[in-house]
């Protein structure tokens, strides 16, 4: 089940209530487990989220690599808290547990894939190549 | 490093020669042990299912590196992932099962095709028919415990549950189970295949406040300062941490040993070694390692819920200079009362951070209060 919640989440951007309905019919399991189930886990989302998802660590290693500040400075730049997206739905941010980058800390993941060592000039060329 | 050493699946084979039997025996005699914190034998837990009489038994390897600070299973899926499947289809061998789960971090998944072309590619090599199958995890920290991992592949919220019983009698879908960490699985081929395996080696994470970070593999019992200074720190060196739920204890010379860090109420576990400097205050550590803590409870049971909350408020209020001396009292008790009281592993050791913090540097914090 963990494997066809990911297969809608990647499709979708998050897993609606209508999908939700459809995989209940499709395997027998009812809404509510299902539902259950998605709640449960931080990379699954009931709501829509936006083109690019941001996780950005903000465990120990991170924390001692100054990634406090890289998250102020996400937030001012993209004008939203965690758990939000932004108004052209091209960015989501959600701050994270360890992504297993430490020694390349502050590190953060946009739509899986890893960016390691941030600074702000380089959330500047990020974003920017996001943009555009 | 013996981590990076490669074996061109030249263990199948020789597991193939020595029999079920003859397997359990070489990882016994070579004193393989689980690399996941608890360091059970794994020629043991192997023979366990072995003897178990049930037809159908499944393999877990936990690749499920959750904890803070700790990047050494990712350090083997990118330089030497053939081991881990080879390793995985030893097991399978051994017990005769057809079918294995690789469950993957969802912070990993980027690896996860380079992982698939591997299984591909070492199936064909070993012949081996047992199917591996890729879980990737959708974040839930707590999916690192064992009974948790096997609740999330049998599509459940994955909670932990008490053991007994434990997987290798009660494992997934009820079957008897081998759960191994995927370190464990690496060195699997390692003991079988070479003479001058060493069982001590080990890998550990080393990362925070040094200029040197990464992956070292040194013996267990290596001394701790030894190891920091690897990490060439580039201040003076306050505390360690063992990622978040090994707690935390003074930097000093000790050994590395469970025994040792054990006595200072903390835990080894996956060798994760968090560094931190004189110029961050602990407080503010406790306040980070609290909020993991907040965030990633299940919530299935009050204490750990609702304590872990409330031990964030008062840390928050430390940090904001607007708490009292007393408070440290109910931060106190309020970390015991966790520790005691939590029904698995993550509530039960969700404070020992504090409480050690507490003990060690008790000044930091009470400087903080009015
Ligand atoms: S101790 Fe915490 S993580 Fe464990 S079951 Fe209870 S609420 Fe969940
Ligand atoms: S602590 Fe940030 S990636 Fe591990």
């Amino acid at each position: 089940m963990l494997n066809e919640l990911r297969k809608i989440q990647k499709k979708h951007g998050y897993v609606s209530e209508d999908s939700i309905k459809k995989l209940s019919k499709k395997t027998g399991i009812p809404v509510s487990i299902i539902y259950g189930v998605t709640t449960f886990y931080a990379k699954l989302h009931t709501k829509p989220t936006g083109k690019y998802i941001i996780e950005i660590c903000d465990s120990p290693s991170c924390y001692l690599n100054g990634s406090l500040d890289i998250i102020k400075y996400l937030e001012r730049k993209l004008d939203i808290k965690s758990g939000q997206t932004t108004q052209d739905k091209k960015f989501s941010l959600f701050i994270d547990s360890c992504i297993g980058c430490c020694d390349e800390a502050p590190a953060m993941l946009i739509n899986g894939k890893p960016y390691t060592k941030l600074t702000k000039e380089k959330i500047d060329k990020i974003l920017k190549k996001c943009k555009s | 490093m013996q981590i990076l050493r490669k074996t061109d699946q030249k263990a199948y084979a020789k597991a193939k020669k020595l029999g079920p039997k003859g397997v359990v025996k070489i990882l016994k005699d070579k004193g393989l042990t689980g690399r996941g914190g608890a360091s059970f034998p794994t020629g043991l837990k192997w023979e366990m299912v072995l003897k178990e009489k049930e037809k159908e038994k499944y393999i877990i390897c936990n690749a499920d590196e959750g904890e803070p600070g700790t990047f050494k299973d990712k350090f083997i899926l990118v330089n030497n992932p053939e081991l881990v499947i080879e390793g995985i289809l030893i097991a399978a061998y051994t017990i005769k099962a057809t079918r294995a789960y690789i469950y993957l971090r969802g912070e990993y998944e980027y690896l996860e095709n380079k992982i698939r072309n591997v299984i591909k590619k070492v199936k064909a090599k070993t012949k081996s028919k047992a199917n591996i199958e890729l879980i990737v995890g959708q974040g839930a920290y707590i999916c690192g415990d064992e009974t948790a991992i096997i609740a999330s592949i049998e599509g459940k919220r994955g909670q932990p549950r008490k053991k007994p019983p434990f997987p290798t009698v009660h494992g997934l879908y009820g079957k008897p189970t081998i759960i191994n960490n995927l370190e464990t699985f690496a060195n699997v081929p390692l003991a079988i295949l070479f003479d001058d395996w060493d069982s001590k080696l080990t890998l550990f994470s080393l990362s925070g406040d040094v200029t040197k970070p990464g992956v070292y593999e040194l013996p267990v019992g290596t001394n701790l300062r030894k190891l920091v200074e690897l990490g060439k720190p580039k201040h003076k060196v306050k505390a360690v941490y063992f990622g978040c739920f090994g707690g935390c204890m003074p930097y000093s010379n000790i050994n590395l040993t469970n025994e040792n860090v054990c006595g200072k109420d903390c835990m080894l576990g996956a060798h994760t070694i968090i560094v931190v400097d004189e110029k961050h205050s602990i407080v503010d550590m406790a306040t980070n390692v609290a909020k993991f803590y907040e965030f990633e409870s299940c919530g299935k049971c009050t204490p750990c819920r609702e304590g872990t909350m409330r031990i964030l408020n008062i840390l928050e209020n430390i940090s904001l200079l607007e708490a009292r001396k007393r408070d440290l009292e109910t931060l106190q008790e309020l970390a015991e009362v966790v520790k005691e009281t939590s029904l698995c592993g993550l509530g039960q050791t969700a404070t020992q951070h504090l409480l050690n913090a507490l003990k060690f540097f008790r000044k930091e914090f009470e400087e903080k209060c009015r």
